[in-house]
């Protein structure tokens, strides 16, 4: 950690420190195409290697949907030299933790270990990426699990099913349209070729960018990527995904009955993708909605007029046009087109009266917080830099961040809030109780 | 290259310990002010950032008949205090990305602050203000109150989120730590705010508490600002009894708690007993059989719920430690129909655990995952100081961490045995199952004396 220290220093100079720490992170590429980056970090005496790889749900199609999920489960269950179990097993036993996540865009898999099980880290990916087996017994026990995985997120959250909802009607014809986990009847139908023919297509070494932090030697992780990943030969780049969303021409909503305390409200925008030049204004713009209790909404909604328990905003990195949404629960049972509007009126104040200096510096100093807490551990800085460098083609882009931060004006954030969110361009799903009057 | 051809050496002849993590606690200083305040003090600078823990004795014990009120008073004291009115409290923080948490536990309650250093001087000032000049402002405890009842009810859409406090009553009956923390609807609508004034007297009071400071600062500038800010802190004049004090009646034979969630597409379950209290002698060999029972992802119980059978997304087990009791619970879920089989499944694995305790290569395992899994448990700023409140609260200290693999590496075998006939529950389990009741009951049955309650209700 010590590599990222940065000294007390306004906000302006951030800039120049961050050009020199994007020097920190050590970068070499495999000849089959798989790119390493590499952290030195003593500060405890572990490491992690996270693996992303370039496919999701969007490299899907209505028929296989969720497969991209669930190869990520089928990923533990068995190659050629690790049998089934036997890489749990192995890393367990060598002190070694794992998990991995799916989403529209990339499948990650991440392994945190006491950084002398390095060698064991390498054996045990590079086994499972150049021999996967794909055990049909395995494959029917892991349905099992991914069902259930589906199920326990509807019955714990409405926010699941108003979601899925919500992005399927904001999404047409993009395979955004559909949810991560897949259709129920898809997931009880993937077959064998669909697994075989997906690890060919996207578990290919130049599919892949690989970090590594911690208490490891640059030199010594490369003579092992030599070592177990270079033999693995590269494959043709997948299809591109060529579907691009009609432009929405009016607003859509979508209403879901369920038996809830009070209604759950969400609104999706389109918005553009993470490599936009919009794309920094769209942040401040989520932050000055919704991050901490003086934000628009919340003060509004939540203090002010108690209309809601909670709201929030998101927009998060994608490879294509994706959402910006604002969610919140409704603090009345029959509350939700009041809240509706309250969200309207408080974004119009924005597109009409823009933002104030003050507030625009308060999130820019947010996002630099944010930025420490990315960094203070080596897993924030394996998962943040293996995102710049996926999301935005460069991790170096990670370093720029403060310096884009602090480039949006006030004008820029008004205009971003004039031209993505207008009525024509949203989507509104509610979830509630009564909905047949 | 040596060396780590030496551990893959290890990873074929089993039984041998790998994971040489050697973590130790950073330094740091420990003291007291005049009125009884702890205060720990440790730099830490690879960021320009400090993370503050402080810990009070104002937890849900002692709600007394007002379930809930530990919680609401917290939460209360975060609406401002009388010389910053909330909203400029909440931009002013918000303005230096600084954060500031408080929340209830049953034993304590909380408070949990991050910001950047060179902010320190104003964000400490603000955290006094909070503590010890709450503004208890009418208005904004109602707001409060409305919010806490209505995310009641919305808890009540989610098995996962009031499963606990069902189990907690099962297992403490009327013992404080069966307090439900957050309250019930009915409890937090009695609450007024002269029951939080009250609350807050009573039980916020600077000998009973203590404040954890690390991050990015010098320690002799440090100690003089929170002495100066927190000696005005008046001792109390009253005595303090520990409500957890008194003795705990466990159930004496196998219940079933059923709650009927009409809308349940699965079954949400806790399968428990008794625990054991934190100071317990044994804390750390536990620790590392529930590892291995079902702490990981290879553990027993995740292995025949989930990998072998398919039955479920997840199983696992929890030693959950106060400082008087504690419990111990295997949870899970899976759908209506597969629900006696994952129950009875839970089960076998348990008293197979009884039965063939643990094998030499099996406690390597275990061993050589919790001591690689320990140091980024205290890799942060905040991590460190939630442990350091933790150690004032259970009366531990440093050695704690830096004896923990020496510890682990203590545990053989035959000491295993003992430690799992001894804490790991084998009769009189209670049984809490969160599902469609009319599909379900005759399952329960076969488990226990059946108790049926509905989500929808209050927690009794």
């Amino acid at each position: 950690m010590k590599k990222f220290l940065l000294p007390v220093l306004l906000i302006i100079s951030f800039n120049a420190m961050a050009q020199i720490k994007a020097n920190d992170v050590n970068s070499f590429t495999l000849k089959n195409g798989m790119k390493f980056l590499v952290v030195e970090d003593n500060s405890i005496p572990n490491a992690n290697m996270y693996l992303f790889f370039k496919v999701g749900s969007r490299n899907e199609h209505q028929g296989i949907t969720g497969l991209s999920h669930f190869f990520e489960h089928m990923m533990f269950n068995g190659s050629k030299k690790y049998g089934p179990k036997m890489f749990d097993r192995t890393m367990e036993f060598n002190g070694g933790a794992n998990n991995a996540y799916t989403t529209e865009n990339v499948t990650v898999y991440t392994d945190w270990f006491p950084a002398s099980a390095l060698e064991v880290m390498f054996d045990l990916e590079s086994d499972r990426i150049a021999n996967l087996s794909i055990d049909p017994k395995m494959v029917e026990s892991e349905r099992g699990v991914v069902l259930s995985e589906r199920s326990t997120g509807l019955e714990n959250s409405p926010w699941r099913v108003l979601l899925e909802g919500l992005q399927a009607t904001a999404f047409q014809e993009h395979p955004y349209h559909w949810p991560v986990i897949g259709y129920e009847d898809d997931m009880k139908n993937w077959t064998q070729a669909d697994l075989e023919k997906y690890f060919r297509t996207y578990y290919a070494p130049n599919n892949c960018v690989v970090v590594i932090s911690g208490a490891v030697k640059t030199q010594n992780v490369k003579a092992l990527a030599e070592k177990y990943f270079a033999s693995i030969p590269a494959q043709p780049e997948p299809e591109p995904v060529h579907i691009v969303e009609p432009e929405q021409k009016g607003e859509r909503t979508i209403t879901i009955q369920k038996d809830v305390a009070t209604p759950y409200l969400a609104v999706g925008y389109h918005v553009p993708d993470a490599k936009s030049k919009d794309f920094y204004a769209l942040v401040l713009l989520k932050e000055i909605l919704s991050n901490g209790k003086s934000s628009r909404l919340h003060k509004a909604l939540v203090e002010d007029k108690q209309l809601a328990t909670m709201v929030s905003a998101s927009y998060d990195e994608s490879f294509d046009p994706t959402l910006f949404f604002v969610y919140a629960m409704s603090a009345k049972e029959n509350g939700d087109s009041i809240l509706e509007q309250e969200i309207y009126t408080e974004i119009e104040k924005i597109k009409t009266g823009g933002v104030g200096e003050r507030e625009l510096q308060k999130v820019k100093n947010q996002k630099l917080m944010e930025f420490y807490n990315q960094i203070e551990t080596i897993n924030g800085k394996s998962n943040n830099i293996g995102t710049y460098e996926v999301f935005f083609g460069d991790y170096k882009k990670m370093f720029d961040a403060p310096s884009e931060y602090n480039k949006v004006t006030a004008d820029d954030i008004k205009r971003v809030a004039n031209e993505y969110l207008k009525k024509r361009n949203r989507t509104v799903g509610i979830l509630k109780t009564n909905v047949d009057n | 290259m040596k060396k780590i051809s030496l551990i893959i050496f290890a990873v074929l002849c089993t039984g041998l310990s790998l994971v040489k993590a050697q973590y130790k606690l950073p330094a740091y200083e420990k003291f007291k002010l005049s009125n009884g305040l702890t205060v720990y003090l440790m730099e830490k600078h690879e960021v320009p950032v400090i993370s503050l823990s402080a810990i009070f004795p104002a937890g849900a014990i002692y709600d007394g008949s007002k379930a809930g009120l530990a919680s609401i008073t917290a939460n209360t004291l975060m609406t401002g205090s009388v010389n910053i009115p909330k909203a400029k409290l909440d931009e002013e923080l918000d303005f230096m990305a600084a954060n500031i948490d408080m929340f209830s536990s049953k034993e304590f309650s909380g408070l949990r602050s991050k910001f950047a250093s060179k902010y320190k001087n104003r964000v400490l000032d603000i955290i006094k203000n909070i503590l010890l000049n709450p503004a208890f402002d009418k208005s904004e405890f109602e707001k409060e109150k409305s919010r806490t009842l209505v995310n009641l009810e919305q808890a009540k859409e989610s098995p996962r989120a009031v499963i606990a406090s069902y189990f907690d009553k099962a297992v403490y009956g009327n013992h404080v730590y069966g307090n439900v923390v957050s309250g019930t609807t009915s409890s937090v609508k009695g609450i007024s705010i002269d029951d939080v004034k009250r609350f807050y007297n009573e039980n916020y009071y600077p000998e009973g508490s203590a404040i954890a400071v690390v991050g990015d600062f010098k320690t002799p500038e440090m100690k003089k600002m929170i002495s100066e800010l927190f000696s005005s802190w008046k001792k109390s004049t009253s005595k303090h009894t520990n409500a957890a004090s008194n003795p705990i009646s466990y159930p004496t034979e196998a219940n079933v708690v059923l709650v009927n969630k009409d809308d349940a597409r699965e079954t949400t379950f806790y399968i428990g007993a008794p625990g054991i209290n934190r100071n317990n002698p044994d804390y750390v060999a536990i620790s590392v059989l529930n590892t291995y029972f079902g702490g990981r992802f290879t553990s027993l119980l995740n292995d025949e719920l989930r990998v072998n059978s398919g039955l479920t997304y997840g199983a696992r087990s929890v030693f959950s430690p106060l400082k008087n009791g504690g419990t111990f619970y295997i949870s899970s879920f899976t759908a209506n129909k597969t629900t006696a089989e994952a129950l009875d499944l839970a089960i076998q694995v348990l008293q197979k655990f009884h039965a063939g305790g643990i094998t030499e290569e099996n406690l390597a395992s275990a061993k050589n995952y919790i001591k690689g899994q320990f140091p980024p448990s205290y890799e942060t700023a905040g991590q460190l100081a939630n442990l350091l409140t933790q150690m004032y609260w259970y009366d531990f200290n440093e050695s704690f961490i830096n004896n923990f693999e020496k510890n682990v590496d203590e545990l053989t075998v035959d000491k295993a045995k003992n430690i799992i006939h001894k804490y790991f529950p084998s009769d009189k389990l209670q049984f809490v199952l969160i599902g469609k009741a009319d599909e379900i009951n005759m399952i329960a049955e076969k488990f226990g004396k059946v108790k049926m309650m509905d989500i929808k209700n209050d927690i009794p």
